[in-house]
This record gives structure tokens, sequence and C-alpha cells, in this order.
């Protein structure tokens, strides 16, 4: 082999061995600086459909992988979300669907996180409203809706009449008329709820965001056997009781059922069963 | 290295003549101003809004200027065979790729100067139109920044060449280097994508092998881009920038010299 | 005999065009030698491995067999191209660099000093009538001016060999005796020049040697002075073709007899030409005309690739 050839193969290799030294710092830096990095912008929707250049679905693609993974790694690291995260995690799934009205995905994840995360209802509503505008096929998007109404906004006719809007849409499950009527009795009950969130979780096929619907159920459900105990208290002694303790004193549970979110279970001025936990997975700061 | 040099010259002369540049031009022109027409549609962050589409234009028109003019000086040597005449002069392989390697970059550097001074003036133009919302912004940041797109395009110039080098085709270079840009610029995120574990389960373990691997052959662009920083005028800390420049450099010098060593196998008929 | 300047002992060279596709035997078992101040041409039909040669030699391709010797020694790239100036083809140049600065990257890379770049562009340019165009792009240059700017290329540095691909090709008359006049000069100040042409009449005129590279293979190599015996001091009458009877006759008149494309073709001695005159008279055969010599290089040439050699 000639002389200039091994000299250049010895570069390579010293070369290539350098590179990856360098590459894994630069890799472990990028984390470092994104973890940092303030949260991005997003460009006016108007400017975005001319951008994507008549490509608007590809777009949409894109900044929703954008959008996702700014929150995926937020999650994965635990890190808490600011209120400019949030903004842009809005401002990102609104310009998503602005380009691609009928993309499931960003409805999906905006129910999934903006109600029970960071309680920005309106942000939710707003979104899915355009959904089931756009998606007239997809009993979820008033789903949904008719959820948010019922278990966050505690508006039950409105939530009512989104049930109803889903029952009579193709593929609907059939115990959605029944919720709505009982949704318009009962109102806030536990068990409502618990049977609106089983829907959600029977049309959830991704794992992660099931696991953690199935955590609230189970929430929900430690709220509905202590709701239970306090209708018995009710009846005996003619008077709501004032805190758990009174209830377990007076037997009507035996023994309290877990809280999955680690939080002690109150009862609320209202009368609802709650948690200090609020429902929602502790975060570092 | 008076070869190397002599071949450089000719190979930027070459370049800079080209008509092409000035469609390039007239393209950053255009967009800069694009940039002063809209600034108003903006509320708060003209300033930042002023320093993406800037930052952008560079890097569009840089990239235009990789992929056509620099381009067509590597392959029309070996389409049209002018290659042939060079190589009858006491020019090595090695001096050729290192020649039309330096040339390239000249050119590339001048024109992206003469586009940094167009730049400069619309963001002083916007700044003067708008004073109260250029808080954040901050001229050595913004050069900093533009400094880092040349670097981009220092390293897609060595691509380009290697791949001249072992394809036949210039439309095959063409394609390989933009598919080269396009996942360097893209990996970042779908690497973190798949380690955030945020829906994942279902990709699978041999692409996750396959995308690290790649992460760590094709360089991971994002290193080398800092328009983020200048939008706002954040620090860039002293660190990052010494990272990165050895991370071009030493991916440029690998790059070259796999490109030697596919020349010096080569046949030019 | 002395070293030759350039000398090729058995160099093959097959192209491999790629999967499904039929290998090509360019150039097979060729052996040549070219002599110091000689001027070598190789002649051959399209595609007969002539371009492939020159490209085996300038180390732009690689043989696969043979070795290819430079004053003696095996070949040194960049030594050897010191020594040379190319001419391929077609040359082509940039687009829209001068003349000038072409030609002093020419010197540059070749190590000339400043002032002897300037005093061979001056003198190069001026003797190929350039010298107004040094200044143009050479974008804007006919077809005989770039084969032209291409000869400046390759004799700037003032090479001592010279290879010359279809140096004439393309040219008009004016730009083809430019030419032959530069070849001659640099015949003239002994510098070797290896050529390859299939215009026979600038190879006969120009070269010591000719070699005739059939499908790769040298088929026939003639030197100069071969080729002169054959136009001896003979006279060359050509006559209509004859049926048997009548080219029994002419048979046993003196010179030899030879069909060739126009029909007979008599060489006699010129002291035997009135004698024969009267007995073509009697035999009634018209005389058509005469031809300079016996046997052309062109019907050589035909012969020797269509495989017989006459």
């Amino acid at each position: 082999m000639p002389r200039k050839v091994i000299l250049l193969i010895l570069i390579v290799l010293a070369g290539a061995w350098g590179h990856t030294r360098l590459s894994r710092q630069v890799w472990e830096n990028r984390r470092e600086t994104r973890s940092r990095i303030e949260t991005g912008y997003v460009f006016p929707s108007q400017f975005n459909r001319v951008l994507a250049l008549g490509h608007k679905g590809l777009y949409a693609d894109y900044l929703f992988l954008n959008t996702i993974t700014f929150f995926g790694e937020r999650q994965m690291y635990r890190e808490s979300l600011t209120r400019e995260d949030w903004d842009y995690l809005v401002t990102g799934l609104n310009a998503v669907t602005d380009l691609d009205p009928y993309f499931l995905d960003p409805y999906v994840l905006a129910e999934g996180t903006l109600t029970w995360e960071t309680r920005r209802f309106a942000d939710a509503n707003r979104l899915l409203e355009k959904g089931m505008k756009h998606r007239t096929w997809d009993w979820q998007m008033p789903y949904y809706l008719g959820f948010n109404h019922f278990y966050f906004l505690k508006d039950f006719n409105k939530g009512a009449e989104y049930l109803m809007e889903a029952s009579r849409r193709p593929g609907s499950p059939n115990f959605l008329p029944h919720l709505a009527a009982r949704l318009s009795y009962y109102g806030d009950q536990a068990k409502t709820g618990i049977l609106f969130l089983t829907g959600i979780i029977n049309s959830t096929t991704d794992e992660r965001l099931r696991a953690s619907l199935l955590l609230r159920k189970k929430a929900l459900e430690g709220a509905a056997l202590i709701e239970e105990g306090m209708e018995r208290f009710k009846k005996d002694l003619g008077r709501a009781p004032q805190d758990i303790a009174e209830l377990t004193a007076g037997g009507y549970i035996g023994t309290l059922p877990e809280e999955p979110y680690g939080g002690q279970w109150v009862i609320l001025p209202s009368g609802r069963v709650f948690s200090t936990s609020k429902f929602v997975e502790a975060r570092k700061k | 290295m008076n070869r190397v040099w002599a071949l450089a010259v000719i190979t930027y002369k070459e370049g800079i003549r080209n008509r092409s540049i000035f469609g390039i031009l007239a393209f950053a022109l255009f967009v800069l101003g694009l940039n002063v027409a809209v600034a108003g549609f903006f509320m708060r962050e003209i300033g930042k809004v002023t320093v993406d589409m800037n930052l952008s234009a560079l890097t569009f028109s840089g990239l235009l200027l990789v992929f056509f003019v620099a381009l067509h000086l590597m392959a029309k040597d070996i389409d049209k065979k002018t290659i042939q005449l060079v190589f009858s002069k006491p020019l090595s392989r090695g001096e050729y790729i290192v020649g039309k390697y330096l040339g390239i970059l000249c050119f590339v550097v001048v024109s992206l100067l003469v586009l940094a001074v167009f730049s400069s003036a619309t963001v002083l133009l916007v700044r003067g139109l708008y004073p109260n919302y250029f808080a954040g912004f901050s001229w050595p940041v913004f050069f900093t920044a533009g400094f880092f797109i040349l670097v981009q395009l220092a390293v897609l110039s060595a691509i380009l060449i290697l791949f001249s080098t072992v394809t036949t085709s210039s439309f095959a270079s063409l394609i390989f280097t933009v598919c080269a840009y396009l996942v360097g610029v893209t990996i970042e995120d779908v690497v973190f994508y798949v380690k955030s574990g945020f829906r994942t389960e279902q990709i699978s373990e041999a692409v996750k092998q396959t995308l690290d691997v790649v992460s760590h052959i094709l360089p991971n662009f994002a290193m080398w881009d800092f328009k983020l920083e200048a939008a706002h005028g954040l620090v860039i800390a002293p660190e990052r920038l010494g990272l990165a420049l050895g991370y071009a450099a030493v991916y440029i010098v690998v790059v070259l010299a796999l490109a030697c060593l596919c020349f010096q196998r080569r046949e030019f008929n | 005999m002395s070293i030759p300047e350039i000398a090729l002992n058995n160099v093959s060279k097959t192209y491999n065009p790629g999967l499904f596709k039929k290998k090509v035997q360019a150039v097979q078992d060729l052996t040549l030698e070219v002599g110091r101040g000689e001027v070598y041409g190789l002649i051959g039909p399209n595609g007969a491995g002539k371009s492939t040669t020159i490209r085996v030699l300038l180390g732009l391709i690689r043989p696969d067999g043979g070795e290819i010797l430079f004053r003696g020694e095996p070949l040194r790239h960049g030594e050897f191209q010191k020594e040379i100036g190319y001419l391929p083809e077609n040359p082509y140049l940039y687009d829209y660099l001068t003349l000038e600065e072409i030609l002093q990257f020419c010197g540059r890379v070749s190590g000339c000093a400043a002032e002897d770049r300037r005093r061979r562009i001056d003198e190069l340019t001026g003797k190929l009538q350039l010298d107004e165009a040094l200044r143009r792009p050479l974008r804007a240059f006919s077809k005989g001016m770039l084969q032209r700017a291409g000869i400046c290329f390759a004799l700037l540095h003032d090479p001592s060999i010279v290879i010359l691909d279809e140096p004439m090709s393309g040219l008009d008359p004016l730009g083809r005796k430019l030419v032959f006049d530069i070849v001659l000069e640099l015949k003239e100040q002994g510098k070797t020049i290896f050529f390859c042409s299939h215009i026979l009449s600038d190879v006969e005129r120009l070269c010591d040697r000719m070699g005739v590279l059939v499908k790769g293979r040298l088929a026939r190599t003639f030197a100069r002075q071969d080729f002169a015996a054959s136009q001896a001091a003979e006279l060359h009458l050509l006559l209509p073709a004859a049926d048997d009877n009548l080219r029994a006759e002419l048979e046993t008149l003196p010179g030899r007899l030879a069909a060739v494309a126009e029909g007979l073709l008599l060489s006699i001695p010129p002291s035997r030409l009135t004698e024969t005159a009267a007995v073509l008279a009697r035999l009634g055969v018209e005389i058509r005309g005469t031809r300079a010599e016996r046997v052309s290089l062109e019907e050589l040439f035909i012969a020797t690739v269509e495989g017989g050699v006459s």
C-alpha cells in the first residue's frame, strides 16, 4: 500500500476516534441546553399556512412532533412546566390543528394534558370544539367536551348536551344516552365520573395515557366508596359529615381506600370528596 | 501548498462569477424585504422575528450556494472531464480535494459576507423603525449565530465533496448531500423524542440502535444552531462555542480524509 | 538503442461498467515504445482504445496488468506530470475563468516562476493568435479557440513530452495549419510527441512512427522509412477493371499489378513508360490516371482494421 494511503487511513482513524468522543460530549451538551432553553416560539397560523409551501399536512406533523417532544422531554425528566411552557403547548396545538383540523393526535393530547395537569379548560374546550366541528364522524370530540363540562366545569346541562351529540355520532358506545340522562339528574357524583372515565379509557390505545387514566379511575373509585359512606351517614343522621374522621369513627367506612396520588382524602364544603393531592402526580420543582 | 492554493483560487473565481449567485442574492433580498414588510404585523417581539427571518434567509441562501454552485464546481470537473486536464499537471489527488475544498470555502465565505452586510442593514432598518422592540437584541450574539451558519455550510461542503468522490453522477451527490443535511438537522429532535419515552413503546430496539449509530455518524447540525440565542440575545457559554467549533473541525478533517481515500482509488474515463 | 522515453509493456485494461453489463476490453496486451525526440502516431478507428491508452499513461485509470516505464523507470505520477503536456480531445476548461487565469494556474501548479509564466503566456498566445482573447472568459470562446487554448494549457510549462489526443479535430483549415506548424516546431525542438488521431493525412505528414490500434490490440507498426519505401520511384497507373483474359495479358507487362477500389493499379519503373503505354494502347486499355503512391495509408489502415495486411 502506498505511504500516502496509509497516512490517510491513519488520519481517518484518529479523526473518527476524536469525532466519537466529541460527538458524545455534543449530545450531552445538547441535552443540557435543550432542557434549559426557553419555550419555543410558534409562528401565527396565517404564516404557517404559507410556510408550509403546500405541504400543510407534513408541516402539521412536524410541528406536532416538535410540540410532543418538548412535552415528552419535560415529562421524562419530571420537570414542572411553567406558564410559558403551557402557553407554548397551547399555541403549538392550535397551530397544528389550524394547519390540519382533522388531525386527531393534538386533540387527544390537549384533553389528556391541558385539563388534568394545568386546568386550562377554556383552551382545551376551544381546541375540542374545533375538532368537533371538523371531525364530524368522531363521537370522541363531543364526549371529551361533555366530560370537561361535567367533571371540571360542573355545567351538567351543557355536558348532557354534548353527550347527546356524541351519542348521535356513528360508533359511539350505547351507554351514552344513559350517561347523559344520569348526568342531568345526579350531576356531581364520583360514580358518574367513573362511568365517563371508563368510556375514555376504552377508547384510548396509548399505553402511557391509559395508565394515567386508570390511576385517575382508581382515585375516583376511592372517592365513590367514600361518597357511598357519606350517603348512608346522611340517611342515618340527617346531616352531612364534617370530615373523613367522622365517617370512619361512625363505622360508615371500614378502611379508607388508598389514594393513588399519595394525598389525604378531604370533604369539600360543596360535599364532594377530593384529595389534598388534587389528583395530580407529584412533580419535582 | 502553492499548488493547492492555485487550484483554490481558480475554483473560487469560477464560483463567484457564476450567474446563479444573482438568483440566490435576489432570493435573500426578497426574504429580507419581506421581513421589513411584515415586521409590523407582530405585536411584541419584532426584534426576535427580525433575527429569525434574517438568520433563516442566510441559512437558506447558504444552502442554495452549496447545493447548486458548489456542487457545480465539483461535479463539472468530473462530468466534463476537466479533471483529466487538471491531473495532467503535477497535482496529486489529495491536493485536488483540499484545493477544491478551500476554493469552495472561500466562495461560500465571501458570498455569505455579502449577504451578512445586507442582513445587518435590514436589522438596522427595522430597528430604526421600531426602536422599542429590540431590547433583547445583541450584535455579538447575532454575528456568532451568523458565523455558525458558515460553520454548518463548511461541514456541508465537506460532505458534498465526499459524496462527489464516491458517486459517478452529480445528481446522486446532490441528493445524498441534501439527505445528509435533512437528517443532520432533524436527528436531534427524533433522538430526544425516542429517548423521552413518551409513546415510544412501539418503536423497536433495532430502530433505536440504528438511530444511535446514525446520530454519531452524521453531524448534529443543532450544535451549530444559535438562532434561538440570537433571537433572544441570550449569552452563549464559551464552552459551547469551543465544543461546537472542535466538533466541526474534526468532522471536516475526517470527511475530507475519507474523500481523499476514495479519490485515490477512483478512475476517470 | 537508447532508453525509450515512454515504454508500455503488455498493458491491459478491462472496463467493468457495473452489474449486469458486459465487460469491455479496452486495451489488450499493448506494448509500444516511444523514443526520445520521436513523433509517434497512434491511429485506429473509434473505440479502438486510443484514449484509454492515453488515460493509462496519465494515471487517470489503472491498468489491470503490465507496466509503464518512463525513461526506463516505473512511472511515478507527479514527476512524470512535470515533463508532459496533455491536450484532450475536446478540451473543456472553465466557463467563467479567463484564458489568462487558467494559464496562470497551469504555470503555478507546474512550479514556474512568475516572470517565466508571463513570458510563456505572451509567447504562446501570440503564436496561437489568442493574445486578443487573453482576458475574455472561456465561455465566449469558439470551438477552434478552445482547442488552441487547450494547446496553450498543455505547452505552457514547456514540457519535454507532448501527448495530443485528436489535436486537429474541430479546427478549420487555418487552425489546422497553426497546430500543424506548432507540432513541427516542437519536433524541431526535439520534443517527444505522442499523438492519437484518425485524420490519417496529418499522421502521415507528422509522424516518425505509427501504430495501428484495432480492438485494443496493436495490429501493426511501421516507421516512416518503411512507408516511404512503398512510395519508391515508381509510376502508378490507374487502369479500369479487367476480365481474366485481359488481366493475364497485363500480368506480362513489367511492374506489378494490384487490385484497388477504382480498378487496377499498375506500378512500373518510370523508364518503361513509353513501352507500357504502347502495349496498353494496343490492348485498348485506357489510362485513367496516376496515383502518387502504391498503397495509401488509408488503404493500409483499412486493410489492417479489416484483418488482412497487404
